[in-house]
């Protein structure tokens, strides 16, 4: 018989759970439990700090033990009521076991099919492109058509919009409300453009609050069967704003995407605290949240990247934990710092994305081209990159992996803290053509070529 | 107990991240007699440049950083008063008020941000995240703060720095706060465009900034900001 608590069942705890002041939350109920449990483990200094690519899957499976173990000790925090939402283990293991391991999103010819994979699973991981930067509302439609037409992404989110009509679009507030219709609506025309009309797509990047997420599963905006992207702070927190979105998506008969990063450096402590955060976090979004798919996010927050190689190392691991322990349907990010038109930036997608996809997850998105910092900084060249990393490194070998991120990764690690940002989208992608311009098309056959030459199954250009 | 215990006991507080124990250690070493700037140099700036430090090589993290933060202001709420104006000299001083603009509730950054400054000897008052610009503005006017410190991790929020700005002049503050910008989608261009005194990309160059601001003789708002560590 399903345990799994409903979303009432859950709201009742954000008000009746154990109180716990969010000072005390983030300094010390998540550091002490975190090191508590990773002592219990015999955890504590496993990360190689060379090593990008864990190899060893008895110690991912510790990992997902204790990962296991946290979750249920510590529970998330709801912010609004300082309240913290704990789940039983018949509970947690009851919603793992009913979440979704195959969904078919988008329709038609266009849809795609995203399975829980294991590390080194052939089934392709699926991409989506892109992250949520910052584009003027000049560039957006033909920079998200120009996406939306390369055929190797499989999902479509695009970037964000912070202006509607020129007005600048503030959080929470009517102007948000509207963003949110007007996103949802161009997305869906642009699909039609690129001639994908049931191409799955992840709506609303552009939403902070649930106001710019109400237009999802509505007439003329994001589809149900796309899915409704809900962020939330870590360590382990929830809030009012999360639930909003759940409650909204759920009641659309939609699909919740859900996710929030672990931060290596911040309150769970080193690297291996930061997989232990990620695989409880991962795993109590499914009764808490309610997700359909999600989970495996994790950051450096001393480069706010993870393409370094305690990055890169905590990746991996925490995706071959998730995929060898469970069927949920996992996502990861490459956060790249470096931007478009430089080779820097293809690398660092080469050796994140490849190491996300062969470690098991069933999904990836991105790029986050220039750390997500600069407006405009984005082409579909790059996100055509990532996609054709994610499904070419699926069913590569790990230690093959290991191999080729541990010769790439020279070629930019040096500069993570002080990237090339390369360049706006104009000076690289031509919008009106959709196609890049000769400058950029020359780095990344460059790099292809030296990715190809190396031995990675990429197809010629 | 020797004086030495005592300055030993108030840096152990202070490295354990202890509020309570820091502020009692302070409080039993000043009763003993001990040169308060002595206490100040060797039991609370000592280790809050060894954790600044180690938290930058990775060797610990922010739980500790902020921990520590929380206990060295302690103690230094408790040693400051005794501490002469020209023995001031050098250390950073005045009021700071930040936060996570709305819609925004990343506080990361901002913490770390706090905990440096707090660090250096200034008063910091964090409102913490999802901060309305009335909120801002009224803290700034409540508290008679020299530095505003606006953050956010969401391109989203962003437009909520140029209306904070707005009504600090509106509340004819602008001309006694120095505004400070920083966070993910904050860049130098923006911060040029919506008033601000400075720009930063992290903790280290908001220290930079402030003790900048405090050395000028220029008041706010400045004709341009200016930018530690930029990113174009």
């Amino acid at each position: 018989m399903e345990q799994k608590p409903d979303i009432v069942e859950i709201l009742r705890r954000t008000q009746e759970g154990e109180y716990c002041d969010l000072k005390e939350w983030d300094v010390k109920r998540i550091p002490r439990t975190v090191r508590a449990m990773l002592k219990k483990y015999n955890l504590q200094g496993v990360c190689d700090k060379q090593s990008p690519v864990n190899l060893d899957m008895e110690l991912a499976d510790t990992f997902y033990k204790a990962g296991f173990e946290l979750a249920l000790e510590l529970g998330m925090l709801c912010e609004a009521t300082e309240r913290i939402v704990r789940v039983s283990e018949e509970e947690l293991s009851s919603a793992l076991k009913f979440a979704p391991s195959e969904l078919t999103l988008g329709f038609g010819k266009d849809a795609r099919v995203m399975k829980a994979r294991t590390p080194e699973d052939p089934y392709p991981c699926m991409f989506g492109a892109s992250l949520g930067i910052t584009v003027t509302e000049e560039v957006y439609s033909l920079l998200t058509e120009g996406i939306a037409r390369q055929l190797e992404v499989d999902f479509l989110e695009g970037g964000s919009l912070a202006t509607v009509n020129g007005l600048d679009v503030l959080p929470g507030t009517p102007s948000e409300t509207l963003l949110g219709y007007v996103q949802g609506r161009k997305h869906r025309e642009i699909r039609k453009a690129a001639g994908r009309v049931g191409m799955p797509g992840i709506g609303n990047i552009s939403a902070v609050t649930e106001f710019g997420q109400f237009c999802y599963g509505t007439e003329g905006n994001f589809y149900n069967t796309d899915l409704s992207l809900i962020l939330f702070p870590s360590e382990l927190k929830i809030n009012y704003q999360t639930l909003h979105k759940v409650v909204h998506t759920l009641a659309m008969d939609g699909l919740v995407f859900a996710g929030s990063p672990a931060m290596i450096g911040g309150m769970p402590g080193p690297a291996e605290g930061a997989v232990l955060s990620c695989i409880a976090c991962a795993l109590l979004q499914y009764p808490i949240l309610q997700r359909s798919v999600g989970g495996g996010e994790i950051y450096d927050i001393r480069y706010m990247s993870n393409v370094n190689r305690e990055g890169l190392w905590a990746l991996s691991m925490t995706h071959q934990a998730l995929s060898r322990n469970t069927n949920i349907l996992t996502h990861g990010i490459a956060n790249e710092v470096s931007g478009p038109g430089t080779a820097a930036f293809l690398y660092e997608i080469l050796v994140g994305v490849a190491i996300i996809a062969a470690s098991g997850a069933s999904f990836s998105t991105g790029p986050r081209a220039a750390g997500g910092k600069l407006t405009d900084y984005l082409s579909p060249l790059e996100c055509r990159f990532c996609a054709e990393v994610a499904h070419a490194a699926s069913g590569w070998e790990l230690s093959k992996v290991k191999e080729m991120a541990e010769h790439f990764l020279p070629k930019y690690e040096a500069a993570i803290k002080d990237p090339d940002v390369g360049k706006p989208v104009k000076e690289v992608w031509d919008l009106e053509n959709f196609k890049p311009l000769p400058e950029a098309e020359a780095v990344y056959r460059q790099v292809k070529k030296e990715a190809i030459d190396f031995g990675f199954p990429l197809d010629e250009y | 107990m020797e004086k030495k215990e005592f300055l030993d006991a108030l840096m152990a507080a202070v490295v354990d991240g202890e509020e309570e124990d820091s502020a009692a250690a302070a409080q039993a070493a000043l009763d003993a007699g001990l040169d308060p700037l002595t206490l100040v140099n060797e039991a609370i700036q000592k280790p809050l440049e060894k954790v600044g430090k180690d938290f930058e090589n990775g060797d610990c993290y922010l739980p500790e950083l902020i921990l520590v933060g929380d206990a060295a202001r302690a103690a230094s709420d408790v040693i400051m008063p005794h501490i002469s104006a020209e023995d001031m000299a050098g250390s950073l001083q005045g009021k700071v008020v930040i936060g996570v603009v709305s819609g925004d509730l990343h506080d990361i950054g901002k913490n770390i941000v706090a905990a440096f400054l707090a660090a250096q000897g200034l008063k910091v008052v964090d409102l913490g995240t999802d901060v309305s610009p009335k909120e801002f503005v009224e803290t700034v006017v409540r508290e008679n703060a020299e530095y505003l410190i606006i953050s956010t991790l969401l391109s989203t929020s962003r437009p909520f720095y140029r209306q904070i700005v707005q009504l600090l002049e509106a509340r004819n503050k602008r001309t006694e706060t120095f505004v400070l910008v920083g966070g993910g989608p904050v860049t130098p261009k923006w911060a040029a465009e919506i008033g601000a005194d400075g720009y930063g990309r992290d903790a280290k160059d908001a220290v930079d900034l402030c003790r900048l601001l405090s050395d000028m003789v220029q008041k706010p708002p400045l004709s341009e900001p200016i930018l530690v560590n930029a990113l174009s």
